[in-house]
């Protein structure tokens, strides 16, 4: 299993390379002089010069590319062009947004599509099933970014001063504030590495609000949290209903279902125990796919719903032309994807033993 | 060497078993098979529909899709005016638009009906650039092995390594921002999924008898990957295009949605959508009409791609 895990380690790391250069090389060639996108369209061109000087600019193109490799490798991502702060700050900020977002997304898919696939497979033929797969047909045709201003239109609009309203932007209500996970559990002094990871959850609201029992934030969160997840879980919500469906009636149609029931398990185990612990395999692969999509969706979901997240701060960076941002960014993006499929390719094993990790 | 040279076309294992069975060709026999599809149907209806709309649009618009009620000299139109249907109970001093105005008091029925034109062009030519290149690649790679397949699949598996939409909109930046560079970037990304789709049927077509026959008789290689294995290799790929359709207008839109796609004032249903986004609120039939549209294409190449998958792939048929 170890040797499986560091060899699928070492493989991605031409990837990884590749990664690196690919989003160096797209950083570069966009359009535009970064310095008056940065200081305006009067700087002069010695304070042009100067600018170029500080961010290495000047340099020749291999050069820089180097000098990016190293910095990369040391874990720094350089400095925000338009923002003069570290992107590691900004990331710090950005990214526990959109982890949360997807997160809950993908706890919504996942939870929603193998209920109703197992609802649809057990009911097979049934209305329930019919209306479950015709649902599963227009969820995978239907935008994030219609869905998302459908959604925010019913639930802020139609159903305003109604109790199923729910805010159609922002994170949290205004005026409710934040307070830091360590400053809350009474350890403002707390630093280093340790400081960092519980700053990180901390700008995850629900966490925050479950960690330091706070039940104003935490509810204020999760509402504000409802529709983005699931305007951004919905196609995926589909797609896992979909594979549920088939790969459990391809399970139910085996031979030792027909001995399972024959034997007189109850109808309940022979569905969960013997079908669907069975059947999660391809499930599995769905939901590892389905990733790549929702950290997609996530850019159009936050532009909908206000959120300052990764996605969000990408597409702000490439219209700004904040090369340094935009490498930062998409290279830890592409670092958290890669990761991920490996995770699935991983989790393989545990779900079916037949599979030999090799 | 013989001077006898094999005939130009051996019939290919498929049309042989076709012919055999009954009268029909393997296209009607295939056809027939799809129709079958209950889903295949329902798509067909829902992209014919589209079609005809798409051809008629100049017969079916009521106005010019691009040009604001105050230019064609209509007076007393309301800026982001609902819809007004006569027959539903509209006023008839009110002037008729079917699904109300935009923004610029453009008439947002016309501008539906010609966004069908520009939708269904955006899925079937980015789809179509996107499979011709990721099928050449998958083609070779599979077929040659060893280390030019070890690279074309590393490269494939670097633009596999970024979220699809991230990636777009970084090379749409690159080249600018219009419809044709959104449709090129969605093209780029989405080439890895026909390569390894094309490479996995290649790997397992080309051991098969038929193949080894024809090299056997002296086929050049140019030969055996483009007269053997390449139509013997289809299938998968015409399922993954077609459900590619859907994915494309989706992105597409998504990216015009954004503002880097399509521009004003062309009508095209994301962008339409991305205009008219902070109006929701007080006109909320500027996001419904063309959301609906899109939602109704894209379903309707779906089912078509799950009817042809359904009907095409023998694993299936149970």
């Amino acid at each position: 299993m170890i040797r499986y895990i560091a060899r699928r380690l070492v493989a991605s790391i031409p990837v990884l390379f590749g990664v690196i250069a690919l989003v160096f090389v797209l950083a570069r060639v966009i359009p535009g002089d970064p310095c008056r996108s940065a200081l305006g369209e009067r700087a002069t061109d010695e304070i042009c010069a100067a600018f170029s000087a500080r961010y290495g600019l000047d340099q020749p193109i291999p050069i820089q590319f180097l000098g990016y490799l190293g910095q990369v490798l040391t874990g720094d991502l350089g400095e925000s062009i338009q923002r003069s702060r570290p992107v590691t700050d900004i990331l710090m900020e950005r990214l526990p947004v959109t982890v949360e977002l997807t997160l809950f997304a993908l706890l919504f898919a996942t939870v929603g599509g193998i209920l109703l696939g197992l609802v649809a497979a057990y009911r097979r033929n049934s209305p329930g099933d019919v209306g479950v797969m015709i649902g599963a047909n227009f969820g995978v045709s239907i935008p994030v970014f219609v869905l998302g201003l459908i959604l925010a239109y019913i639930f802020a609009v139609v159903l305003k001063d109604t109790p199923l309203a729910l805010p159609p932007s922002g994170r949290l209500t205004p005026g409710l504030s934040v307070v830091p996970i360590a400053i809350a559990w009474g350890m403002p002094d707390l630093a280093g590495p340790l400081r960092a990871f519980l700053d990180f959850l901390s700008n995850m609201y629900v966490v925050n609000g479950l960690l330091t029992l706070n039940g104003a934030l935490l509810g204020d969160a999760l509402r504000h949290l409802l529709l983005p997840a699931i305007a951004l879980g919905t196609i995926s919500l589909a797609l896992i209903a979909r594979i549920t469906r088939s790969s459990l009636l391809d399970v139910l149609g085996l031979d030792f279902v027909r001995t399972a029931r024959a034997k007189g398990v109850a109808e309940r185990s022979v569905l969960l125990r013997h079908g669907l612990r069975n059947a999660l395999l391809p499930i599995a692969t769905v939901v590892g796919l389905t990733l790549g999509g929702l950290l997609s969706g996530a850019v159009l979901t936050e532009s909908i719903f206000n959120l300052s997240g990764v996605g969000r701060a990408v597409y702000e960076a490439i219209t700004g032309r904040d090369y340094i941002v935009i490498q930062g960014f998409t290279l830890v993006i592409a670092l958290v994807y890669i990761f991920v499929n490996l995770l699935v390719d991983i989790s393989y094993a545990f779900l079916d033993p037949r599979v030999r990790l090799g | 060497m013989s001077s006898t040279a094999p005939p130009a076309t051996l019939p290919t294992v498929a049309e042989a078993d076709a012919d055999e069975g009954h009268a029909y060709g393997l296209w009607r026999d295939t056809l027939r098979n799809i129709l079958r599809q209950r889903s295949a149907r329902l798509g067909l209806l829902l992209i014919g529909f589209f079609v005809v709309v798409a051809f008629l649009a100049p017969v079916l618009a009521t106005f010019d899709p691009d040009k604001g009620m105050l230019d064609l000299g209509e007076i007393g139109a309301v800026k982001r005016a609902p819809p007004c249907i006569h027959l539903l109970g509209c006023p008839a001093d009110v002037p008729q638009h079917l699904l109300g105005l935009d923004g610029n008091f453009r008439d947002v029925f016309s501008r539906i009906v010609y966004g069908a034109r520009v939708s269904l062009f955006i899925g079937v030519v980015t789809v179509g650039v996107a499979i011709l290149i990721g099928t050449l690649i998958g083609l070779v790679a599979g077929y040659t092995s060893g280390r030019t397949d070890n690279v074309l699949m590393r490269l494939m598996d670097i633009l596999l390594g970024f979220p699809s939409l991230i990636l777009a909109i970084a090379i749409v930046t690159v080249l600018g921002r219009s419809l044709v560079n959104a449709q090129l970037a969605i093209a780029i990304v989405a080439i890895p999924l026909y390569a390894r789709v094309m490479r996995s049927t290649v790997l397992s077509v080309r051991e098969q008898d038929f193949v080894v026959a024809t090299r056997a008789l002296g086929e050049s290689p140019s030969g055996i990957l483009f007269r053997r294995i390449l139509p013997n290799s289809l299938t998968p790929i015409v399922v993954a295009g077609t459900l590619g359709v859907a994915g494309a207008i989706l992105d597409v839109a998504a990216l015009s949605f954004l503002g880097v796609g399509a521009q004003p004032p062309l009508a095209e249903w994301g962008s339409m959508i991305g205009l008219e986004r902070n109006q929701l609120f007080s006109a909320p039939h500027l996001v419904l009409a063309p959301g609906i549209a899109i939602v109704i294409t894209v379903l309707g190449f779906n089912l078509l791609g799950d009817g042809i998958r359904d009907a095409l792939d023998p694993r299936l048929n149970r």
